[in-house]
């Protein structure tokens, strides 16, 4: 079922992770699907983006994980947001919010 | 930051962990992307491939996270560095080769550092080393430096603003130990009371010197060294206080030197005596005397205020000496004052060997590496075809430049690793063969700027060796390598081969002809006659208890203990089976001992005040000229009746006479030396070497012992002998203590061992610098077979066609020959330059020797050619043996 892909900006997908994980921790499959539902489908995560996203994060402190039983009762990798996630999402959350208004503003110009 | 240290941390040493864990987390993705397809109605296998596909790769997934991580550039060096290893290891030959050659020259070069890092580059073992001077009396006409006078030293150390501290040693006061059981000599030296402090050295045990201690009368309180401390009292902290008996005189023991402290000096200002048993306050009197002004016997040691530059000392002392000049014209008037830094001064006869040397090691380095980077060049050939394929599959030409730096790395890391354990094993080997008179030799280990040397020493190489096959590489065309078969070569690279081999030629015989220049110094060195004859002579040191020399009044010239003892010594002597004959001397050649007196002539104009006519001065017994065979060419030697009551007399050598008398007969004429009497020219006797074999003969005057105005407590005997000179030892060492038991006997030489050690230096210099010149040789010769063989195997075929048209095997032969030949010729003609060059930067090491000495420039450039000759004949005669048939159906 292909999707209509936007290129992901740099920033856009690791914004987008931080939001995910901003209520409960996930397992990257529910990160992936949580994405899509958030964004109604705009932006399906590939596991290919994914996981090496998540590995940077984790190494920059923004996450960290733990193993443990998925709805299925499969082991699974739970990320949560850390303190410094947190304050990340704020911010990248309010230089988004600028820019997409900027961006906005911008194309609305005649 | 923490976060990703450990995330590193993790990456590199829990590498498998790390693995595993991403293993399970995307096979888990997998797992439940499947699930939810199944849930939603789909087959399980449908739904296994359809995320399979919505994954994109399993391997792919791993590897986009493996490339993110942390530390992944450090993963590609671990990647080339093990890459590297198993290159290396399949070519192991090449590796060994170059391993062990690196290893020799790394080592080589580290261990020659080793020594000039301790003599000349380490700092002094003293705080703020760079603050210590020597102060030197210095003449405007004469360059040497000269020892300073008490008087002297008490108004510089009165006048000069530049100084923190100023103090003298006066390193001649020897004592002899009695006590209990056999009298023993202790080399001794007096010094000003703040001495220690002055360099900034601590004791061990108990306390310096006191100000008040360094006064005529109450000095008698002396500091021990480590190993006196050690041997006389077996290290007890109870020694504070103890009474050593001295020269029939207590003495109390106030402190001990710490075990490390080493006195840094030049061997030549103290007559190699630079290790002292004990020490004692120098006690001048103050203000000094009068004839404490004539009398040049201190070495001055100064420590610079803080701030204050040598040149702002300097200043100060020229003040302080045009103020001496005005004062005591007699004594002062061309006097000047000459301040040299500690660490320079302790060095200066060492510094253009040790840099020879490093230079000499520094060349067979450079050989070296051009020997590994042809080799290296062959081997870059044959692997083209290799890099081409990694380049046409999509490695960038960086990464290969990359991997091929690593493996130099690898190589010479490796090299220089077995070379410090060659280091480490030569050192103490090397130290051991050291000429005695080097300074700083317990300073000699490996510290961490022999380390940083020996790494930057293999990183240097593998940039030198290292760069040829990363030039080669960039000029790799991935499609002609590839197209080209099984042949693979395109570059030629014959001329950098050429270059190098000239290059290597050139160094050779800049080294060999050094080694020439030096070896054929030390044979006209060994071929100098002393001016006695060496063989056969015993000489052992006496010190005389000061009993023996109290008591006898200044100038009288009348010692009757003394003579009483030589007489009865040399009368148990000489009946000595073996024995031929034996005298006293105080001075004896080769030893470093040495003194000089003004003199003037009866009958001559006096001369201007500060002008003074100086020779040695040298009081020997009856028998000492027939004893060590220095021929009496006019008039007499001494005999029995020179005594103190006969009318005084003096022996000249011919260079004496020369000097004074020219064409005049001396005989008969008058000297006064130093006292008021006049004494009459009795013999010319013949010059000789006292120095050393190296330097010109100086004027002497022998004076007979009976007769001297002042007495040695240390005279020497000499014994000639018909019999093998040790052999005696025995029997000497029993007269002495029949005679008397409190008179100590040290420093026992055969004249054989004095002279051959007064050489050392020379032949140690030498000997290294011929095995390195050898070992150049050797490696160029390699490196000429190693390029002619590989230029003959590339032209087989074309030899072979040659031969079918119809050439001889000779005129193969001398294609291959003149071919060497040039290279030689050039490298020749470039490495007499360098020799040239080389031999004027020497030529103060050089004894007898022109720099531009053309025996040597001539010889060697023969044997040089010759060995080369060699190196190629064999690549050439194979060349010579091609079978045509063969080499073209090969093709």
């Amino acid at each position: 079922m292909p999707t209509p892909q936007s290129d992901l900006l740099q920033g856009t997908l690791d914004l987008l992770v931080l939001k995910a994980l901003a209520l409960e921790e996930l397992h990257g499959m529910g990160i992936s699907r949580r994405i899509a539902q958030i964004t109604n489908g705009t932006f399906e995560v590939k596991a290919g983006s994914l996981f090496p996203a998540l590995h940077r994060m984790e190494e920059a402190g923004w996450l960290s994980s733990a193993w443990g039983e998925s709805e299925t009762n499969r082991r699974a990798k739970f990320y949560r947001l850390t303190k410094t996630g947190m304050r990340q999402l704020h911010t990248e959350a309010e230089r988004w919010e600028r820019i997409s208004v900027a961006m906005a503003n911008a194309l609305r110009a005649t | 930051m923490i976060d990703r240290l450990r995330a590193f941390w993790r990456n590199i040493f829990k590498r498998e962990n790390a693995n595993a864990d991403l293993d399970e987390e995307v096979q888990g993705f997998l797992e439940m992307t499947a699930a939810e397809k199944v849930r939603c109605g789909m087959a399980p296998e449908a739904a296994l491939r359809e995320a399979r596909k919505e994954l994109g790769g399993v391997e792919q997934v791993k590897q986009g996270v493996r490339d993110t991580r942390a530390g992944v550039s450090l993963d590609i060096v671990m990647q080339d560095v093990l890459y590297a290893f198993r290159t290396l290891s399949r070519n192991l030959a090449f590796s060994l080769v170059v391993v062990l050659t690196l290893a020799l020259g790394i080592g080589a070069n580290t261990a020659i550092f080793t020594i000039v890092n301790g003599v000349l580059l380490k700092p002094l073992p003293y705080p703020e080393p760079d603050r210590l001077l020597m102060l030197w009396e210095s003449s405007p006409t004469d360059r040497n430096l000269g020892t300073v006078a008490a008087a002297n030293f008490y108004d510089w150390h009165e006048q000069s603003h530049s100084f923190e501290k100023m103090a003298a040693i006066d390193p001649y006061p020897d004592f002899i130990l009695n006590g209990s059981g056999q009298a023993r000599r202790m080399v001794g030296a007096a010094v000003s009371h703040d001495f220690f402090s002055l360099l900034g050295v601590h004791m061990a045990v108990g306390r310096d010197f006191l100000p008040e201690e360094d006064h005529p009368g109450s000095n008698h309180v002396v500091v021990l060294s480590y190993s006196t401390w050690q041997s006389l009292f077996g290290g007890r902290s109870s020694v504070v206080g103890s009474i050593l008996r001295l020269n029939d005189a207590d003495y109390t023991v106030v402190g001990v030197l710490p075990r490390n402290f080493s006195f840094v000096s030049k061997a030549s200002d103290y007559q190699s005596r630079n290790r002292f048993d004990l020490w004692t306050p120098l006690a001048l009197p103050s203000p000094p005397e009068a004839w404490q002004r004539g009398t040049h016997s201190l070495c001055v040691f100064a420590r610079l205020k803080p701030g204050v530059s040598q040149r702002q000392a300097q200043a100060d002392l020229e003040q302080v000496a045009r103020n001496l000049q005005r004062l005591y014209p007699k004594d002062d008037k061309e006097r000047g004052i000459t301040a040299v830094p500690l660490a320079q001064h302790v060095v200066t006869d060492v510094r253009v060997a040790l840099f020879t040397l490093l230079g000499t090691v520094g060349m067979v380095l450079l050989l070296a590496c051009a020997n590994i980077a042809n080799l290296m060049l062959t081997r870059g050939e044959s692997r083209q075809k290799e890099i081409a394929l990694r380049i046409a599959l999509g490695a960038s030409r960086t990464r290969i430049a990359r991997q091929l730096i690593t493996e130099s790395l690898v190589l010479a890391v490796t090299g220089g690793l077995v070379g410090l354990a060659l280091v480490f094993a030569a050192v103490p080997a090397l130290v051991r063969h050291l000429p005695a008179d080097l300074p700083r030799t317990s300073e000699i280990m490996v510290d961490w700027r022999v380390l940083s040397f020996a790494s930057l020493l293999s990183v240097l190489t593998a940039i030198v060796f290292g760069l040829l096959p990363f030039l080669q590489s960039r000029r790799i065309s991935p499609n002609d390598s590839l197209k080209q078969g099984g042949r693979g070569i395109v570059t030629d690279q014959s001329g950098l081969r050429g270059a190098l081999i000239v290059g290597q030629v050139a160094v050779a015989l800049v080294l060999l002809s050094g080694a020439g220049l030096m070896t054929k110094s030390l044979w006209e060195l060994t071929q100098v006659s002393p001016g006695f004859q060496t063989e056969n002579i015993l000489t052992a040191r006496l010190s005389l208890p000061p009993g023996y020399t109290n008591g006898n009044v200044y100038g009288t010239g009348k010692h009757p203990r003394i003579s009483l003892f030589q007489q009865a010594l040399l009368d148990r002597v000489r009946p000595i089976p073996g024995v031929q004959s034996a005298a006293f001397a105080t001075y004896l050649p080769m030893t470093g001992a040495d003194s000089s007196w003004a003199f003037d002539v009866q009958g001559r104009p006096p001369k201007p005040p500060g002008v003074f006519d100086v020779a040695n001065y040298r009081p020997v017994t009856a028998g000492y000229f027939d004893t060590m065979r220095i021929p009496v060419l006019r008039g007499r030697g001494f005999d029995a009746g020179d005594t103190g009551n006969n009318p005084l007399v003096v022996a000249i050598n011919a260079s004496m006479a020369r000097t004074w008398w020219n064409q005049q007969n001396p005989i008969g004429q008058r000297v006064c030396i130093g006292d008021e009497k006049w004494r009459t020219i009795v013999g010319i006797v013949g010059d000789v070497h006292h120095e050393g074999l190296g330097t010109k003969p100086e004027p002497e005057m022998y004076i007979p012992y009976a007769q001297v105005p002042n007495v040695e407590a240390r005279p020497i005997i000499v014994l000639r002998t018909s019999v093998e000179p040790a052999s005696v030892t025995g029997a000497l060492l029993r007269a002495v203590s029949e005679v008397d038991a409190n008179v100590p006997l040290d420093q026992i030489e055969t004249m054989t061992q004095v002279v051959y050690g007064s050489v050392a230096e020379s032949r140690f210099r030498t000997c290294i610098v011929a095995m390195f010149a050898f070992l150049a040789l050797f490696v160029a010769a390699i490196g000429l077979y190693g390029v002619m063989s590989y230029a003959v195997s590339q032209r087989t075929r074309e030899f072979g066609i040659r031969m079918a048209v119809g050439a001889t095997r000779g005129a193969i032969l001398r294609v291959v020959l003149g071919k060497a030949a040039k290279l030689v010729s050039i490298g020749i003609c470039l490495g007499l330059i360098g020799a040239v060059l080389l031999a004027l930067g020497i030529a103060s090491l050089l004894y007898g020797v022109e720099p531009f000495d053309v025996a040597t420039l001539v010889s060697v450039p023969i044997l040089l050619a010759t060995v080369a000759l060699l190196a190629s004949f064999f690549p050439a005669r194979r060349a010579s043996k091609v079978n045509p048939m063969e080499c073209l159906r090969y093709e």
